[in-house]
């Protein structure tokens, strides 16, 4: 079983991802189908953020 | 490759112990900067104790904060922004969940979540559901009322992000239930213990063995039955199922878990939540094994209520072994052992009601439930416990009783009344028992 993960290159492309996901949502504001799907999006891209980018600080200090 | 994966998240449950408390103590800090900069309830709790956001440099400073109990959220709710009232730290607009507090032991608290809230808790309860061994080859039937109480909203949630298949029980009765997890073949469940119980009660009614039926694990919550040795075994006897036990609570969160190792304790979810152990008489805190204390706990991404050292009143001490299973997230020793405001003194001893469900569900010939009654007798403390006798041994009386008065004396220190009830005849519930009254201040 793979216990080593590249947490610093994780959270990056979580990191785009959100960033593109934000973008997704700016376009949004008079779509609701747009906006309120990216919301969802952004939320669980909140959950990778708690799961692997808030440890990967720790990782690297 | 992902079934065997025994971690649901195999970087933050196998993180070193100097790690998990870096990563808590700067996760405290966000979430407290949010509380004091968007809630009007918090800010004015803090500024009343002279205390900032920067001021926080270190675990000891973070002691020094207030925490919140139970009744300060009830003083503030049912005001604007309505319902939630000054705690509520995102705009109305934001809030897509309701659920409040059972109520047991007072006005029930409302509590707000966001989307990105409500995805936490499937979070959380992820974690549970993966350590308890739930896989997406799982059906899992959810016999519960799907309601204003969050009891297993979010295990339904989890059991779909871990790629489960969800049956949910809702309004059906309990027959009805039974039937429904026998037709689909349901391999998990997730009720209280008294209802685990109970339903095992009806099925043999029906003249099905629960045994017989498919279901291999069972999580509980909402009582501490699933981690009393006794109720763990009457209910893993009666479905041939593993039992494991959850601790959460509304306002706070699903906190700890037990995994499949079943070593005796729950795990923190340290990743999540901060908990602090401090002496009830002494206010000091406590880190080593062995003793016990009122937890204070921290959601540590909850946003829009935060739960911030809050006095959850749940009795826990910390467990001296790692658990075989190599999370490092700590063990709480045998779950919660109680409640501050539950563990009462009687005849000038200290008496925890679960200690009695462990000698009562020990005991073979008596029944699952019980009742236990607290009054006076002129001046004098006096506790009756009511039992059920199985139907068939009811010759055994005498023999049952002798055992049950030695038990309880060794068990508790104190002397009961015993009466013995026919079996089926005590009252029977379907959520969170009631079986402890406390008629004195009355």
């Amino acid at each position: 079983m793979n216990t080593n993960y590249d947490v610093g290159a994780i959270a990056a492309k979580i990191e785009s991802l959100k960033k593109t996901a934000m973008e997704l949502a700016d376009l949004g504001e008079d779509f609701p189908a747009l906006y309120r799907n990216t919301r969802r999006i952004l939320a669980a891209v909140k959950m990778l953020e708690i799961n692997i980018s808030d440890v990967s600080v720790t990782t690297s200090s | 490759m992902l079934k065997e994966q025994p971690y649901w998240n195999p970087v933050l449950e196998t993180l070193a112990k100097e790690k998990i408390r870096d990563l808590q103590f700067r996760k405290f800090r966000k979430i407290f900067e949010w509380g004091y900069e968007k809630s009007k309830f918090h800010r004015a709790l803090y500024e009343k104790a002279g205390i900032k956001p920067e001021d926080i440099r270190s675990f000891e400073d973070l002691r020094r904060i207030p925490t919140v109990e139970k009744s300060m959220m009830r003083d503030i709710q049912r005001k604007d922004p309505f319902p939630y009232g000054d705690a509520l730290c995102v705009p109305l607009d934001e809030v897509v969940e309701f659920r409040q507090t059972s109520g047991t032991t007072g006005q029930p608290v409302y509590q707000p979540d966001t989307w990105q809230d409500w995805e936490w808790w499937s979070e959380c309860w992820s974690y549970i559901l993966w350590a308890q061994g739930y896989r997406p080859s799982d059906r899992v039937f959810i016999p519960f009322g799907y309601n204003v109480f969050v009891a297993f909203w979010a295990g339904h949630y989890a059991a779909e992000k871990i790629g489960a298949e969800i049956v949910p029980g809702g309004v059906l009765d309990t027959q009805a239930r039974i039937l429904k997890i026998q037709e689909l073949q349901c391999t998990a469940m997730m009720a209280t213990p008294t209802y685990v119980l109970g339903m095992a009660d009806t099925a043999r009614k029906m003249g099905i063995d629960p045994s017989s039926l498919a279901v291999r694990k069972i999580t509980c919550a909402g009582e501490p039955g699933a981690s009393i040795p006794t109720t763990k075994k009457r209910m893993e006897d009666a479905w041939a199922a593993k039992v494991y036990d959850h601790a959460g609570a509304t306002e706070i969160g699903a906190w700890c878990f037990e995994c499949t190792a079943q070593s005796g304790g729950l795990h923190v979810n340290e990743a999540f939540f901060l908990v602090e152990i401090q002496d009830v008489e002494t206010g000091e805190y406590i880190e080593e094994p062995g003793r016990r204390g009122k937890m204070i706990i921290t959601a540590l991404d909850r946003q829009a209520q935060p739960c911030i050292r809050f006095d959850s009143k749940d009795i826990i001490e910390w467990a001296g072994e790692p658990c075989p299973c190599g999370r490092t997230f700590r063990l709480i020793k045998g779950g919660v052992i109680g409640r501050a405001d539950d563990i009462t003194k009687v005849k000038g001893v200290l008496l925890s009601p679960s200690a009695i469900e462990e000698v009562v569900r020990g005991l073979d010939g008596l029944g699952n439930e019980f009742e236990v009654i607290v009054d006076k007798d002129g001046d004098i403390d006096r506790i009756t416990l009511k039992v059920e006798i199985i139907k068939g041994r009811e010759g055994e009386r005498k023999q049952i009783e002798a055992r049950l008065k030695d038990q309880l004396r060794l068990k508790t220190n104190l002397g009961y009344i015993l009466e013995f009830h026919d079996h089926g005849s005590l009252p029977r519930y379907d959520v969170k028992a009631r079986r402890f009254k406390d008629l004195r201040g009355k």
